[in-house]
């Protein structure tokens, strides 16, 4: 994912000065084969791991997909398609999936937006950077667990002494019950809310990095353009050079929201709302929980990884990712 | 934007996020009766310091070994990560294969797949090695991240070739190159992946929940959970042990965050 | 012990709860802390509990445990998402050889627990019969019950005398006492937020149960349907306490003084005679309709033994040991921490706790509005039935459509299970 722009020295092949020019080999790693080695020595124990740990645990859920495996990972009966056929006719499932889709396209840029505004922000002042960093980057310490405690027992509490009810109190209104209902959707504040505060941080920080690699020179030279501060500068020359980051910060947050999981099944009665059922907690509740209902729950966790490598793949042609790599 | 309206958007938005940390410490030094009470109270009328030690004497939740225990897992799990996909990042990143690019995609993919997919047979594996209710059970299967292999990838793809490649021809070939010179030159770097790596390790909490197997082995957010469950809820004992999990990250950040924001500047992901 | 059906009813929470955040970072896989022993070898019987919650009770299965003497008995005791960690564990090799759970055909189907007619059979008639029922599949008994945990209304004896109102006996009476206790800041009735526990004697209170003898969907009822449509009046009226923070197996919202009725279960009795003493009283779930019956849901907790346990038989022989022959154990189990009601007839006729005041009241309710779990129904089939209440009261869907929709799918996984 992320990524691209390789720095110049990837990008232009065999740095110019220093070592390029002596055309001795280096001792021992001559040739492909020698390369061939000294790659698998580097990756080796990464990728037998992630073959042990990833691929074949990805490989049984595969086979246990294709198999009517309630109750057991070591199934018999083979039903070829048919899981995967159920899940796409249950209407529930079908449903999370379209509901997904809909909340990324919401989060993702508000996300998006409220970590870029706030690493603009930082960066832009002079005094207490340090502080701001820290302040907005201190949510990532917490876990969704704690995320979803706090807000569920105290911050949008249902009851009077909930802290967004009392502030609601101080102006006369009614206190909100904000989970109980989705008429109106309030549960959509509660959760988004959450999320905000759990990522922008981090995404703020990737953000903070790149605007430092922005070369001075492109701004002063912009200013001797006749460039006006501020919007001129940012769409033409800030927005520009955080494309990568731009393009692997939508990634991760695609990612993200299609994998949601904690906050939703936390903060929505342990996922029974049937509203704002993410595709994790529907197949949760049907299958890997105590249903035990390992077929379709593979097939349906596998129809979502397809789902998401499909948005990414999209979303990749669309913003350009890995146009760096290619070359 | 004038400079006083930077400062005063920024105002603003440490406030909104300080909410929730100021509500965990608030409801971790009340009582139950001063969080329900009619009235909104800011701050407790007596700050209940005695809720740390209710948490630590609780005979019925090791809180203290719980937080040990999460100290050594996150700690080994950071290591290990660093070890294990630092280099896998650098063989990607640095050595012309052939085929290099087929095993950085056949990495990327394991990112689409939700854990979810890979849970339980993960487990049945696991418990099939014989590691269930054991370090290397807790650790060791967590260590092959696509994602932070890839970041490696990314950063290394950055790092001034013409440093490695003297030390190469000095003859220390690809292994001595990459401990002599690129490691030492990328600590900033280091130190961001490990902030990372031990909040996850810090946060998980499925994994040990179904790996650890009697209480000397709870971690802190095993612990936690125990406490949401209990049979009568006790508020402020619930938001004690809240503080108390995150406050070592909390430290963590404050303390490293410099690092952290100069070494993510050295990643791929960047302008 | 606390909640008894927390492991099914109530409490999944935060279950898969680190993948959310962990897949944010973008998939650093879960990783924890363990400094425990190994799986034990021969000779040692693994037996696993969810956290009950009173105080003692993880030092009292420890006792029962090192009494043993055949073999050593560790004990795994389990905070949370109990469910979901014994629905992995029993697939690897690290699986418990005894556990505690509820009547579940899924288990028996999937062949991970074995029948234990053997070592009840001498005491059969010291069980509730329904008690064996529930715990039998196919004719054969597959558990051995060790505490029953009632559940019914607790209610403020004052505000009804102050409000006028009688303990109602059906649900419009029940409705019309939400309504008129309900003033600023007290609201009449908390039935949870999720409905996942009232659902069940919402259901029943209807007449039937979910299954009939045949294994045939009963539930259906125009009777249900119009309790349904009733309970989202309810739903919308200002009288329901909505948005508290802990579930109805925790007795806070009826303690804090928000609501004058709540759904809970006999564990809470001694927090709330502490903080009441003689101003409560407990009530069943009324019945609704003409066809209606009063309701007292009779969860618990039954103990199993694993079909894949290193030794079976020495599995069952501890078994026998500890909830057949020691008698006193399970008296104190049930009676020294908390209120259950012991599931041998013989110690609950010897338990004095039981006898008198509130308590009495509940073990006369148990035995005369009793319903118990049936093995026949499915987690999955609770699930959707469940979906199909959550719809039609929380978010304004017509129960007609709902229930003839989760029919369909029940239909399914009844046919599938045979």
């Amino acid at each position: 994912m992320a990524t691209t722009t390789p720095t110049p020295s990837a990008a232009k092949g065999p740095a110019p000065r220093g070592a390029a020019p002596v055309r001795r080999r280096p001792r021992g790693l001559g040739g492909s084969r020698g390369r061939a080695l000294n790659f698998w020595l580097f990756t080796g124990p990464f990728l037998i791991g992630l073959i042990v740990f990833v691929y074949v645990p990805i490989g049984w859920s595969l086979w246990l997909s294709l198999h009517n495996a309630q109750g057991t990972v070591t199934p018999t009966e083979f039903v070829g398609l048919g899981n995967y056929a159920d899940m796409l006719g249950d209407g529930d499932f079908v449903d999370s999936l379209v509901n997904f889709t809909i909340f990324a396209a919401i989060i993702v840029p508000i996300t998006y937006a409220l970590s870029l505004t706030l690493a603009l922000l930082v960066h832009r002042i002079r005094f207490m950077k340090a502080f701001f960093r820290s302040v907005f980057f201190l949510p990532t310490a917490c876990s969704f667990v704690v995320a979803s405690l706090v807000w569920k027992m105290s911050l949008f509490n249902g009851l009077r002494y909930g802290m967004m009810n009392t502030v609601l109190g101080w102006f006369g209104i009614d206190s909100i019950a904000w989970l109980a209902s989705p008429h109106p959707p309030w549960y959509w504040l509660v959760i988004c809310s959450a999320r905000l505060w759990l990522q922008c941080g981090f995404y703020m920080i990737l953000f903070l990095a790149a605007l430092q690699n922005i070369p001075r020179e492109l701004y002063e030279a912009a200013a001797v353009d006749g460039a006006k501060p501020g919007w001129q500068t940012f769409r033409h020359i800030t927005l520009p050079q955080l494309r990568a980051t731009s393009v692997a910060v939508v990634l991760l947050l695609l990612i993200a929201a299609y994998q949601a999981f904690d906050e939703f099944y936390n903060i929505l009665d342990e996922g029974r709302a049937t509203w704002g059922r993410p595709p994790l907690v529907d197949l949760y509740l049907q299958a890997l929980g105590a249903n035990q209902d390992y077929g379709h729950a593979s097939a349906g966790a596998l129809i979502l990884a397809l789902l998401i490598a499909l948005v990414t793949l999209v979303q990749g042609r669309f913003l350009g990712f890995g146009r760096g790599d290619e070359k | 934007m004038g400079n006083t309206g930077l400062y005063l958007a920024l105002g603003v938005a440490t406030v909104l996020f300080l909410v929730p940390f100021y509500l965990i410490v608030r409801n971790a030094l009340s009582t139950d009766a001063d969080i329900t009470g009619e009235s909104w109270r800011f701050f407790p009328t007596d700050l209940q310091w005695g809720n740390v030690k209710e948490l630590f004497d609780d005979p019925s939740v090791p809180f203290a070994k719980a937080l040990w225990n999460s100290t050594v897992v996150a700690v080994l799990h950071t290591l290990g990560t660093l070890l294990v996909c630092s280099l896998a990042g650098y063989g990607l990143a640095r050595i012309p294969y052939a085929h290099a690019n087929k095993v950085l995609y056949a990495v990327l993919f394991t990112l689409m797949v939700p854990a979810a997919v890979t849970f339980v047979p993960s487990y049945v594996l696991v418990s099939s090695l014989g590691w269930v209710s054991s370090l290397r059970g807790l650790i060791i299967p967590g260590l092959f991240s696509g994602f932070t292999a890839f970041l490696f990838r990314q950063y290394f793809l950055g790092f001034p070739k013409e440093l490695e490649e003297a030390a190469r021809v000095d003859g220390l070939g690809y292994w001595g190159a990459y401990w002599r010179i690129v490691v030492p030159n990328s600590l900033n770097f280091f130190a961001a992946i490990s902030v990372i790596t031990f909040i996850s390790g810090w946060n998980a909490f499925l994994w040990p929940l179904v790996i650890g197997q009697d209480q000397s082995s709870w971690t802190v957010q095993v612990a936690l959970s125990s406490y949401m469950t209990a049979q009568t809820i006790n508020i402020h004992l619930i938001f004690m042990a809240t503080a108390v999990s995150i406050l070592p990250l909390v430290l963590v950040f404050v303390f490293l965050q410099r690092w952290l924001v100069q070494g993510v500047a050295q990643t791929g992901i960047k302008g | 012990m606390s909640n008894i059906s927390r492991g099914r009813d109530w409490d999944r929470r935060g279950v898969l709860r680190a993948m959310g955040g962990v897949a944010a970072l973008g998939g650093l896989a879960a990783c924890g802390s363990n400094t425990g022993r190994s799986g034990g070898g021969g000779g040692s019987i693994k037996q696993m509990y969810h956290a009950y919650g009173e105080q003692g009770t993880q030092q009292a299965a420890k006792k029962f445990a090192d009494a043993y003497g055949k073999a050593k008995v560790t004990i795994e005791w389990v905070p949370g998402e109990y469910e979901s960690k014994l629905a992995t564990t029993l697939l690897g090799s690290g699986a418990p050889d005894v556990f505690e759970y509820h009547p579940d055909l899924q288990l028996v189907r999937s062949r991970q627990i074995v029948p234990l007619d053997d070592i009840i059979a001498d005491v059969k008639d010291d069980f509730l019969p329904e008690d064996i029922t529930a715990n039998s599949v196919d004719g054969k008994i597959y558990g051995i019950r060790m505490i029953d945990d009632p559940q019914f209304f607790f209610y403020r004896k004052s505000l009804f005398e102050k409000a006028g109102v009688k303990p109602p006996a059906t649900f419009d009476e029940l409705i019309d006492a939400a309504h008129k206790l309900t003033s600023g800041k007290v609201k009449g009735l908390y039935i949870g937020q999720n409905l996942k526990t009232i659902s069940k004697p919402l259901v029943w209170s209807t007449g039937p149960h979910y299954l009939d003898a045949d294994h045939r969907i009963a539930y259906h009822t125009d009777n249900l349907v119009e309790t349904l449509t009733k309970a989202r009046e309810l739903y919308k009226s200002k009288s329901l306490l909505l948005g508290a923070p802990t579930e109805v197996w925790d007795p806070a919202s009826f303690l804090q003084g928000l609501c004058a009725i709540q759904w809970c279960g006999i564990w809470a009795i001694p927090a709330i005679q502490k903080a009441f003493g003689d101003d409560f009283g407990i009530f069943p779930f009324p019945k609704s309709g003409a066809k209606g019956r009063q309701v007292v849901y009779n969860g618990g907790w039954s103990t199993y033994v694993s079909a894949k346990a290193k030794d079976v038989d020495a599995a069952k022989e501890f078994v026998k040991w500890l909830w057949i022959d020691q008698k006193k154990y399970q008296q104190e189990w049930a009676l020294d921490y908390g209120f259950h009601i012991p599931a041998r007839k013989s110690i609950a006729a010897g338990a004095d706790k039981l006898k008198s005041g509130v308590a009495a009241e509940a073990v006369e309710l148990f035995n005369t509005h009793g319903v118990f779990d049936d093995p026949y129904w499915t987690e999955g089939m609770f699930n959707i039935l469940l979906d199909a209440v959550v719809n039609s009261v929380r978010d304004n869907k017509s129960p007609e459509a709902e229930l003839d929709s989760a029919d369909k799918k029940i239909e399914r996984a009844l046919k599938k299970l045979g």
